[in-house]
């Protein structure tokens, strides 16, 4: 959907923490609201932030086209299905409460698409790995969150060559739903088991390349954490507190 | 957690965002995206099956864009747990205690689910359960009603396929590859 985009904007040059830190805030703030004003004022904040990231046009066309679809289902299922009052506009007849409903639910679901998409956008894959490296994170949680997302393509890969295997062998993968779910097992256990017949090698891999090696690790070229980017990270948890704090005593509205 | 378990967590998590294009291929109206956490809770255990999960789900968000579906991680936690205790209690030994296992957990998965559909999202979240969320609506259900049963009738038949398969997949395994799993041996 989107990657990685190099720049050279505030965003790209900051610790990989900050854009994250600023990502998760605004989608806890895009939660502490209930009024529409009150959410798309969060949208307009982290359509804000790709600009900043100077990614908003290359954002915009994945979260349109993530967010339409949920857009055009909140509007049948809280506008044109809502209760009353209704509103007449031209030949259809909406729900007052259930507009309002689908603007507070849509609005949130385009802040968390804009800024987590911005975020993506902004934080190198290899400068974040060096930071949570230098940050003393366990080996184990790099490794699940970076090595998976190679083993997926290659799984994939294994998934179409057995999927064209059992199709040469016979199986059937139409027809009724009931011979697709059995169609299931032909499938999905080869990929398992050929899987699971790896795990020793990889281990054993890993072992060789100091995988169970106790003790920090040395980051080799760990990003720099400025004042400015703690100082950013502080302002966002201040904010999301201040928002629930404010929320929970009645006046989220 | 050892070495073998990370990689035992990492082919649970790529299984659970592959094998939804198995699903997809075969135009089957499932997800199938929490087999990979149900096997590693009957493989490994609990902890490692809830990494396997809420890893599956920043994943999943991250390759699809779709943060959206951050916040059902918690259902994954709730799934770890319940196949760990399944597993404990042999229920993939046979198909015939397998499925029923799945149809509860579908009934587990679903109440955690629901809610978090209709309070955050206000019921709209995945194309096909929020089809059938509005088909319920459009027949006269209220919201919360259609939201739940649409959770349920979604969860119900995914949770207890799932179950099955990772059933077949535990009967399939040859012994050499059963023993070095100690948690099969419970």
């Amino acid at each position: 959907m989107i990657g990685y985009l190099p720049g050279r904007s505030s965003l790209h040059r900051a610790h990989p923490y900050t854009p994250l830190a600023v990502a998760a805030g605004l989608l806890f703030l895009a939660f502490a609201f209930r009024s529409p004003a009150a959410v798309w004022a969060v949208v307009v904040a982290a359509a804000a932030f790709a600009a900043a990231g100077g990614v908003l046009g290359a954002v915009l066309r994945p979260a349109a086209m993530l967010a339409l679809p949920t857009w055009i289902l909140l509007t049948v299922l809280h506008g044109l299905l809502g209760g009353p009052p209704h509103l007449a506009l031209g030949p259809l007849a909406l729900s007052a409460p259930g507009v309002e409903r689908a603007l507070v639910f849509g609005g949130r679901i385009a802040a968390i698409l804009f800024a987590f998409l911005t975020a993506l956008a902004t934080v190198a894959p290899p400068r974040l790995v060096e930071a949570m490296t230098a940050r003393g994170v366990p080996f184990g949680r790099i490794y699940l969150l970076v090595s998976t997302l190679t083993v997926v393509p290659r799984m994939r890969a294994r998934v179409r060559q057995i999927i064209d295997a059992q199709q040469c062998r016979g199986l059937r993968i139409g027809g009724s739903p009931l011979a697709r779910v059995r169609a299931l097992g032909p499938l999905v256990v080869p990929l398992v088991l050929s899987a699971l017949a790896e795990v020793d090698e990889q281990a054993l891999a890993l072992d060789v390349r100091g995988g169970s090696a106790a003790g920090r690790r040395t980051a080799l070229a760990p990003p720099a954490d400025h004042a400015g980017d703690r100082l950013v990270r502080w302002t966002v948890l201040v904010g999301v507190v201040a928002a629930y704090a404010w929320k929970f005593a009645g006046a989220g509205r | 957690m050892t070495l073998r378990d990370l990689v035992v967590i990492r082919l649970g998590v790529a299984v659970n965002l592959v094998i939804g294009q198995v699903a997809a291929a075969l135009l089957l109206p499932v997800f199938l995206d929490t087999i990979g956490t149900v096997l590693v809770a009957a493989l490994v255990g609990p902890r490692a099956a809830i990494v396997a999960g809420l890893t599956s789900q920043v994943l999943n968000a991250v390759l699809s864009g779709n943060f959206t579906w951050l916040p059902f991680g918690l259902v994954q936690i709730v799934i770890a747990l319940y196949a760990a205790l399944a597993a404990r209690l042999g229920a993939f030994r046979r198909l015939s205690t397998a499925i029923p296992a799945g149809l509860l957990l579908g009934l587990v998965a679903a109440s955690a689910s629901a809610p978090i559909s209709y309070f955050l999202f206000g019921g709209v979240t995945a194309g096909g359960v929020t089809a059938v969320t509005t088909v319920i609506r459009a027949l006269g259900a209220p919201l919360p009603v259609a939201v739940a049963a649409a959770s349920y009738s979604t969860d119900l038949l995914d949770k207890s396929l799932v179950f099955a398969l990772v059933a077949v997949v535990l009967r399939s395994l040859p012994h050499q590859m059963a023993v070095r799993f100690p948690m099969l041996a419970r």
